[in-house]
């Protein structure tokens, strides 16, 4: 027998009623096309004719819901709950409703929906790629700042790991003087360890030639500190930390597989560190990072207690603080032991003293404000991409009010409607998601590749899973919500409303959420692009600054020469000799230099005392950048000479000591004498005054953002370094002297390499790296938003067109004139903008404080920003609505007044 | 013969009036107005039901599910006391309506 109750509730629309009630009416209705069916077969009618006759007892199963629906009215359900019902899909099937129906329904649904999205290709591109872009870019950054800022360092209990500094009266906080440290490790108590580690380098020559490696001079348990055991062998004992007993070496992972081919029986074997034979004691884990991501090999410190400097400050400290001892207690511990050397060494330390940093905090604090105010961007940019999803939706849902009347007319539910529009949105979320996914992993590379050198930590930053999951949510969720809008009008007008009205109900609560929609979307963008525009500002600002020097056309390398070999100065002063010689008959080499510490490349300062000025009290000497140079150094890099002479091949170690000073000097320590011909004292070992014979152009040593420093330069055969900064000026393409010059260092020393080598205007800009970073990754998000609102703007403005069509129509035929209807309606976009603008204008002057710290001779309030920003963004919002107002210039009124 | 309108006006009354001697299903309310009209008066299930829905959530009529033995289950719906008012009004004001009708008419009343 036929399953009447099936029969009729697969054409019962009742979405509406109280469960109960409609099975109640299901149950019913199913009783009486039975009894049809009986009695029809009591007549004499066979089976099949018998259930037809049943059948076709209804013929409109869609109005006979609606009068159901009408009939049964106090037991129909609120919208709420309505609502609920359809985001909650309910998993098991309504009792009289088979499940492979729902299924069915379900793969319909989603065909229907991949057909429809597929029509209206432009809605669908804009609103995919709007969410990826949301997704995307949240992604990326928020992975960047949680590897960077957020997870914890890669050692055990990290929180108990500090970094001690000594603070100096000039400069703060400051490298640790070895005695300084030896006194720390004593005296406190607070440590579980206490460790000492600088910068080393050595030269190994292996089979394909010489490589300088970089590595750490360190204390011996500095990897016990970090809780880090070798992954081979046993690491340093503290009998190594000491002089002459420190030739043992740990190597990195990295240099343990490229430069002996990963091979375990290494370790108690020997490796020659500039001629040196050193007892490969260990092999570090393949993650440890430590102090720098370049470090390729660990050596003991074996600082000397007996010739310790206290006032040479060039050691990084770190320690592991005992259980319970806090950063403060520790803080206080150092800073008494501090005073009370100050105290007890005032020609060496007078007025220093001691602070304690949490590690994680000195390693990522520099980065964190420009990291946060990236976090704070990309939000604005899904917030932004949020609002434009919603508003193409709502738009979309009102276009297509009429197709849904209609197919509820013709028996569609409203559940079922309902469902079809959610899936259509999620549809078009999980399209955006898998876009925005696809994005962010594309995204990790350039944004580690453009931070490498600026940005610790940012190696390790990979796609989290949980940020994936909370983006791809947030996409979601905006679809579904703004998917429901439309649902949720039709049943609240009723379809009947919708369909007499000829498609062209404009509801008023939709049209006030769009407007705002816009309001929002524009204000956002404006504090985006206000802030863009001021880093891009700061970023112009500061890479016009004049270095003082030339860059282009600059290779600068280093040479190192190992002390085994070229014990004494005349030997070293001979080999730079001999090189200096050779580089200047380089074909492509119009000048060559050398220094012993590159500009942008750390700073170099020494005390100085001025003849004839009585002596300062302690603690308040002065002090200057100090470069010992070549003759060629000032030709090489351009640098001008104002007065005076540089120096020349006479200004040898046996010539009178003569010294350069720069023009800072000059304003700082001669503002009302004449330099030339004054001695000064120079803290470099020498002893006697260098007579000043020149003056030269101010050279920005530290950065391109800090101002130029005093500075000294003497020439280098006075005070002889072994590792050399070489600058050399091409005529054209400075990287093809590479070779060359690899050559002649080959030729002079085979078991020299020439290292660091790279073109000083690479140099240059490595060194706004960081502001680089901020300011493109801030200029594409506001460029994205930019976007966004346009897309937005005119979404809504097409569809005022649309609704207005009727309006335009009759307006031009009571005389309006095509300039009219485009007044009209571009004037009613740009209110919306304009209000936007103003309200993002205030938030922006409120804002844009946050980002003064990473601005460069550029105000937070600068007014050109400001300007550019509301310029920009009204031309885009007139172009926005141009083209659909083009289109209302065009409504023929005849036809528009007719199509209704 | 009868329009939709005409019919419309008086379906209420007529199922009211079919439960007032006792309870009475869905289907068998249908055949009794065509067996009682002669055949002059239908409503088709899509009319009928939601009427009697109607009723019911006006507290008019009451439905009972019932299953007699050998039978099906079947919904009998009752007049409540309410019902019963409304259908003694509706009686009057019906009869009064045809008087007023006939009297416009010209028919006799014999």
């Amino acid at each position: 027998m036929r399953d009447w109750r099936a029969f009729v509730a697969a054409r019962l629309a009742l979405d509406t009623l109280e469960p109960e009630r409609a099975a109640r009416i299901v149950r019913e209705l199913a009783a009486q096309l039975e009894d049809f069916a009986r009695d029809a077969r009591e007549r004499g009618a066979g089976d099949a004719e018998a259930d037809a006759f049943a059948e076709q007892q209804v013929a409109d199963w869609a109005r006979l819901s609606a009068d159901l629906r009408r009939a049964d009215r106090p037991h129909t359900r609120s919208h709420v709950d309505r609502l609920a019902d359809a985001l909650v899909a309910r998993p098991e099937p309504a009792p009289f409703r088979g499940g492979s129906m729902m299924l069915s329904h379900t793969l319909r649904d989603g065909r229907h929906a991949v057909r429809q999205l597929m029509r209206m290709p432009g809605f669908t591109l804009v609103a995919v790629l709007t969410l990826g872009l949301g997704v995307g870019a949240t992604t990326a950054i928020f992975s960047v700042v949680n590897g960077v800022l957020l997870q914890p360092l890669p050692f055990p209990e990290p929180h108990a790991l500090v970094h001690v500094h000594e603070v100096v009266p000039q400069y703060g906080r400051f490298s640790v003087a070895p005695a300084t440290f030896l006194d720390w490790r004593e005296q406190g108590t607070s440590f579980e360890h206490i460790a000492a580690f600088g910068g080393t380098s050595g030269t190994h020559v292996g089979d394909d030639g010489p490589e300088r490696l970089t590595g750490a001079a360190v204390s011996w348990d500095l990897f016990e500190l970090l809780g880090v055991r070798p992954a081979l062998g046993s690491g340093f004992t503290a009998d190594q930390d000491v002089p002459g007993a420190n030739t043992v070496i740990v190597l990195s992972h990295r240099l343990w597989q490229r430069r002996f081919g990963g091979d375990a029986s290494i370790v108690g074997r020997a490796v020659t560190l500039d001629g040196v034979a050193l007892t490969v004691v260990g092999i570090a884990p393949e993650s440890f990072v430590f102090p720098a991501t370049t470090t390729e090999f660990w050596r003991p410190i074996a600082i000397n207690p007996a010739n310790a400097t206290r006032g040479g400050h060039f050691l990084g400290v770190i320690a592991r603080l005992k259980d319970g001892v806090t950063v403060e207690q520790a803080g206080s511990e150092v800073k008494t032991i501090s005073e009370r050397l100050a105290i007890e060494y005032p020609d060496s330390s007078a007025n220093e003293s001691a602070e304690i940093v949490p590690l994680h905090d000195q390693i990522v604090g520099p980065v964190r404000p420009a990291l946060l105010t990236l976090l704070a961007a990309v939000t604005v940019v899904v917030l932004i991409a949020c609002a434009n999803v919603a508003n193409l939706l709502l738009v979309r849902a009102t276009v297509r009010e009429k197709e849904v009347a209609i197919r509820a007319a013709l028996g569609a539910g409203r559940r079922r409607l309902v469902v079809q529009m959610l899936v259509e949105s999620a549809v078009l979320a999980l399209a955006g998601g898998a876009l925005g996914v696809g994005l962010a992993y594309l995204a990790i590379a350039p944004i580690q590749s453009l931070s490498a050198g600026s940005i610790p930590r940012v190696t390790g930053v990979a796609i989290d899973g949980a940020v994936l999951a909370f983006a791809l949510g947030a996409a979601v969720l905006t679809g579904l919500l703004f998917g429901l809008v439309p649902a949720w009008r039709a049943s609240s007008t009723g379809f009947g409303a919708v369909l007499k009205e000829g498609g062209r109900s404009s509801s008023g609560g939709g049209r006030w959420l769009q407007n705002g929609l816009i309001v929002v979307e524009v204000a956002l963008s404006v504090v985006l692009i206000v802030g863009a525009l001021l880093l891009l500002k700061s970023f112009g600002r500061i890479t016009g600054v004049d270095p003082g020097f030339r860059s282009e056309n600059v290779l600068a390398f280093q040479v190192s020469l190992p002390a085994r070999s070229y014990a004494a100065d005349p030997q070293r002063i001979a080999f730079f000799e001999d090189l200096q010689t050779r580089l200047q008959v380089i074909p492509g080499v119009r000048a060559a230099g050398m220094v012993q510490s590159l500009p942008m490349r750390g700073s170099y300062v020494l005390s100085v005392v001025i003849d004839k000025r009585p002596p300062l009290p302690p603690g308040e000497g002065i002090s200057a950048n100090y470069r010992a140079v070549d003759p060629g150094y000032f030709d090489a890099l351009s640098i001008p000479l104002r007065r005076g002479r540089t120096f020349t091949a006479r200004d040898t170690e046996t010539a009178p000591m003569v010294a350069v000073v720069d023009e800072a000097f000059v304003r700082r320590h001669f503002p009302d004498e004449d330099p030339i011909g004054r001695g000064i004292d120079i803290g470099n070992g020498t002893d006697g005054f260098y007579e000043i014979v020149g003056i030269v152009g101010d050279v920005r040593h530290a950065g391109l953002a800090l101002e130029a420093t005093p500075t000294m330069y003497v020439p280098y055969r006075s005070d002889v370094f072994s590792t050399m900064w070489v600058v050399a000026r091409a005529e054209g393409d400075p990287v093809s002297l590479a070779g060359p010059i690899r050559q002649v260092i080959r030729d002079l020393d085979p078991s020299l390499p020439a290292y660091s080598m790279t073109p000083l205007a690479t140099v240059l800009s490595d060194s706004v790296a960081r502001r680089r970073f901020s300011m493109l990754l801030l200029a594409l998000f506001a460029g994205v938003a930019l976007f966004l609102a346009g897309v937005g703007l005119y979404g809504v403005v097409s569809y005022t067109v649309n609704q207005r069509v009727r309006e335009i129509g009759l307006r031009m035929a009571m005389g309006a004139t095509p300039r009219d209807v485009l007044r009209l309606i571009v004037g009613g976009g740009l209110k919306l903008v304009v209000a936007g603008v103003a309200v993002g204008l205030v938030a922006a002057v409120s804002l844009t404080r946050f980002v003064e710290a990473m601005l460069f001779d550029v105000a937070p309030t600068d007014p050109w920003s400001y300007a550019g920003t509301a310029f920009l963004l009204i031309a885009i919002a007139a172009i926005a609505c141009l083209v659909p107002a083009r289109r209302a210039m065009r409504v023929d009124p005849i036809v528009a007044l007719h199509e209704t | 013969m009868f329009t939709p309108e005409l019919k419309k006006g008086s379906i209420e009354m007529l199922v009211l009036s079919l439960l007032e001697a006792r309870a009475r299903h869905g289907y068998e309310i249908g055949k009794l107005i065509e067996s009682r009209s002669g055949g002059r008066l239908t409503f088709a299930l899509p009319t009928l039901y939601p009427t009697l829905l109607r009723l019911e959530n006006r507290g008019w009529i009451k439905g009972r599910w019932v299953e007699k033995p050998g039978e099906r289950e079947r919904c009998f719906y009752r007049l409540t006391a309410g019902g019963r008012r409304v259908l003694a009004d509706q009686r009057r004001i019906w009869q009064a309506y045809v008087a007023a009708v006939n009297d416009v008419l010209g028919v006799d009343r014999a």
